[in-house]
Parts: structure tokens; sequence; C-alpha cells
């Protein structure tokens, strides 16, 4: 006897790629140093 | 006939937890680097004031062994595991805001030469990746993994071409092993032969985007030569990466008319799904940074912050690599992917040769 195993369903879901969140907290970051709130970065 | 069993699926991880498992691990990537940052401050100055002759380690690489170290001795407790895997985020993170120290014309200049020579570059790797897979008698499957990873990008390629030609896991363990083994490798061999032939911050760099796998080792290879180099090899590689959609499509095809795959639907909607979004992330930054939406003091601000997120890739770059975990994996496709990989960094230490020429770099 085989058997096939499904997931149950439960709906899906909007999920974002690590590379789309990577852009955004990039994007936030810039945006936070053009606003000011970063006004210098050590290094 | 087949029975099926439906099982319920496991609930998700709250956000919020999932944010919390991260945090340990982040801040071990964090010690790390940051150590890597002290020790190339401080190790220096020790051994001038004690007459030694020491030469000067960059926190790159102290950042990367001590993560080594770690990793091959002790281990990373499943405590710092969820939160140590983070460090392709930081890359891509670092790689958008670096965009923001290039300026449009340079990336339109430089991005164009390097586009041709990366498409030479993959044309011949997965030539020649194919071709040494059959002498060794690789099965295809792994042979097409190998390739992908080689002549494009890693092991975001891999893990990209698995689900599209339905490769098993297996296969593209194998693959990945070989790959995070060949990247930790090019890391300490191609800055010492950098050197060794005097090539300059813009050959290296080239020769680096085009010749190292992994985005994090080629970043890091770059970045052990010089500040130049590490920015050039981080443009070129993200010019492989954009080439990921294309040679996965391709494959998806070429696997889908033999029956073993899927076929493929919607090709667009497929390149945009395939289609590392990063890439875009850094252009538009550089757009931005070009047309003067950031002041001189902002683009410094934002440099930095790009060089604390390479901090944490790079201390994740030694902490994920267990010599011990990859020699499990078996020799053969170690043995395919280091010949390629030697074949690949003479064949594209020969394209930058050719492009200096012919550009009179």
């Amino acid at each position: 006897m085989s058997a096939k195993v499904e997931a149950g369903k439960t709906g899906s879901r909007w999920k974002l790629s690590l590379d789309t969140w990577a852009v955004l907290a990039a994007f936030l970051l810039a945006l936070l140093v053009r606003m000011g709130v970063f006004k210098h970065v050590p290094w | 006939m087949a029975d099926v069993v439906t099982v319920p699926q496991v609930q998700p991880v709250q956000p919020a937890l999932r944010f919390l498992r991260v945090i340990p691990g982040v801040l071990l990537l964090a010690a790390v680097g940051y150590a890597g940052k002290l020790l190339e401050q401080n190790v220096g100055v020790y051994a001038k004031a004690h007459h030694w002759t020491f030469p000067n380690i960059e926190y790159v690489l102290w950042a990367i062994v001590l993560g080594l170290v770690i990793s091959n001795t002790v281990g990373v407790p499943e405590i710092f595991r969820t939160g140590v895997a983070t460090y392709e985020f930081w890359l891509k993170a670092g790689i958008v805001l670096l965009g923001a120290r290039f300026l449009l014309g340079d990336i339109l200049k430089l991005g164009g030469v390097s586009l041709v020579l990366v498409a030479i570059e993959i044309v011949g790797s997965l030539a020649f990746m194919t071709f040494l897979g059959r002498v060794f008698k690789l099965k295809p499957k792994l042979t097409t993994l190998l390739a992908v990873g080689s002549a494009v990008c890693g092991v975001s390629a891999i893990i990209a071409t698995k689900g599209a030609i339905e490769a098993d896991d297996e296969d593209s363990s194998f693959s990945i092993a070989a790959i995070l083994a060949l990247g930790a490798l090019a890391l300490f061999t191609f800055p010492v032969i950098g050197h060794f032939l005097h090539l300059s911050d813009k050959a290296y760099g080239l020769w680096a985007g085009l010749g190292v796998d992994n985005t994090a080792e080629a970043t890091a290879a770059g970045a052990l030569y010089s500040d130049a180099a590490g920015k050039l090899a981080v443009l070129v590689k993200s010019t492989r990466n954009a080439m990921i959609g294309f040679v996965v499509l391709a494959y998806a095809i070429y696997w889908a008319s033999k029956g073993q795959a899927q076929a493929v639907g919607n090709k667009a909607k497929f390149l945009w799904q395939k289609f590392p979004k990063f890439v875009l992330g850094f252009l538009l930054i550089s757009v931005l940074a070009t047309y003067h939406f950031f002041n001189k003091d902002q683009v410094g601000a934002l440099a930095n912050l790009s060089r604390w997120a390479f901090l944490l890739t790079f201390a994740g770059v030694g902490l994920r690599t267990n010599f011990g975990e990859m020699r499990k994996q078996g020799l053969r496709p170690f043995a395919v992917g280091a010949i390629g990989e030697v074949a690949i960094a003479g064949f594209t230490l020969a394209l930058v040769y050719g492009a200096g020429k012919i550009f009179g770099w």
C-alpha cells in the first residue's frame, strides 16, 4: 500500500522573499539617513 | 489504489517569536564581526609596539577566520543557528546600500563590460561543467545543479534550479556542499593569486566577481583585496546574479522537454520570480545617489551602513562553513566542482586579461 501525504490547506498567505525584505530594510535605512534621523554612521 | 492521508498543516510560527529566535544568532554575527574589526585595529599596533613583523590583516579575514574557528571547533549551538542564517539578508541589504557609492554612468559603463564578460563566463562554465559531469559519470541533474552553481551564483542558483528541474534533495545537498567548500577555498586563494600576479584593483574586482561562485564569498574575496576591488566584485557578481532567471528557465524547459520536470507556464512570471530583487534595489539607490537625492555626508553614512551589513555577512560566512559536514557529502561531486572551479578561475582570469588589453586597463 502506498500513501500520498498532503498538507492540509489553510489558505494561501502573502509572503515576501528574503530578497524583498532586504531591499525594504535597506530603503528604510536610506530614508532614515535622508530624513536626518541618522546624521552620522561611524565606521 | 493510493491512500491519501491528510496531515493538518503545522501552525506558522508567530512573527514576534520568529523575530526573537533570530536575535541570539544576529548578536553572535555582530560579536564575531566586531571582534574581527577590533583585531584588525589592535593586532597591527601591538605587533609594531613589540617590533614584530606581522602582515596587516583586514577585518574581513579576521571575521571569517574567527567564524570558521568557532564553527569547526565548538560548533554553532542550536540557539544561534536561525540568526546566523540571516547573513544572506545582511549581504543583500548591504549590496543595496552599496548602490549609493556608484554613479549610474559608472554602472552603465562597467556593467556593459561586465555583462559581456558574464555572458561568456556563463556559457563557457555551463559547457565545461556539463562535460566534466559526463566524464565523471555524475547523475545528469546533479551535473546541472553543479553547473548552475559554478556558472551563475552558487547556492541561490542551486536552490532555484532544484525546484525548477525537480532534482533530488540529495543532489542539491551534494552541490551546495561542493560549492560552499570551494567558495571557502576561493576566499583564501584568489587574493593571494591576485597579489602574486600584481592585478590592479579593477582587474582583480572583475575576476573575483566572475570567478567566485557565492555572492557572500565573492564580496569577501573582493574586499580582502581592496575597497575598490570589493566594490567592483559586487557589481560584477550582481550582473551574474541577474542572469539567474534566464539560466534556470533554460534548464527547466530542457528537463521538461525530457519529461522529467513540470513545463513552465508563464515564462515572464517565472523570470520575475527568479530575478534577484536586490539587484533592482542596488540600481534604484544608485539612481537616487546619481541625482543627488542624498548629500555627500548621507552617501558616506549609507556606505558605512553597507560596511556594517557586510561585517555581519563575513562573520556568517565563517560560522556557516563546517568542513566536517562537507566531508560527509562524498568526494566525487567535490572533485568535479574543484576541477571545474580551477578551470573557471583560469578561464575568467584570461577573460579579464583580454578585456584589460582591449580597454587598456
